[in-house]
């Protein structure tokens, strides 16, 4: 049988700024929550489609340095802004079907841990964007 | 017109287009683009050689 693996490096930009460099998980939870409609009659449960409920969530080096993590981040909390993903650099710019491209358009950044720090360990945080539907771009 | 400062968001002194959804305030106040016209090129005048 043949498969097919990748290496996991994906391409992320937040808000139109690329930090692909300071990123190390990235996940997109992709949900259509489910309303159940069954009824009277019914000898099984079913459920029809509500509203997406969309979230992504990476996790970034921290780097008080300009333009890196914290000056490109602070800002946003409280704000719905843009989020692009992509399994490669190449599918960020031009996407197909290989390398597609998904996009939060508006998605709610609720918080951020501006101090998230460990003696002897670098910093990183997590970030939780949610809301928004997702978009896949192929082309 | 935005002017991008930064390479994480594209090629710097060139025009930045915000996408609809861009926080472009977030962006000023970060000092990753900037609002100020590209400085053109001083010129300089080349010295006319004399001839004999």
């Amino acid at each position: 049988m043949a498969t097919s693996v990748y290496l996991s490096n994906p391409a992320i930009k937040i808000n139109s700024v690329d930090l692909t460099d300071q990123c190390t998980a990235a996940t997109i939870t992709y949900t259509v929550e489910a309303l159940e409609s069954t009824a009277f009659g019914d000898t099984a449960r079913k459920y029809t489609a509500g509203l997406q409920n969309n979230q992504i969530t990476v996790t970034l080096y921290q780097s008080y340095a300009a333009s890196e993590t914290e000056a490109s981040i602070y800002n946003l909390v409280g704000t719905s802004v843009s989020i692009e993903l992509s399994p490669t650099a190449a599918g960020l710019a031009t996407p197909s079907a290989t390398a597609p491209k998904y996009t939060l358009s508006a998605a709610y950044l609720e918080s951020h841990t501006p101090i998230n720090a460990s003696l002897g360990t670098l910093s990183t945080i997590d970030l939780v964007f949610q809301g928004s539907a997702l978009t896949k771009a192929t082309s | 017109m935005y002017i991008i400062v930064s390479p994480r968001i594209g090629n710097p002194g060139e025009a930045f287009v915000p996408a609809e959804e861009t926080n472009v305030q977030a962006l000023l106040d970060a000092g990753l683009i900037s609002t100020d016209a590209p400085k053109k090129a001083s010129k300089v005048k080349s010295e006319t050689s004399e001839q004999e």
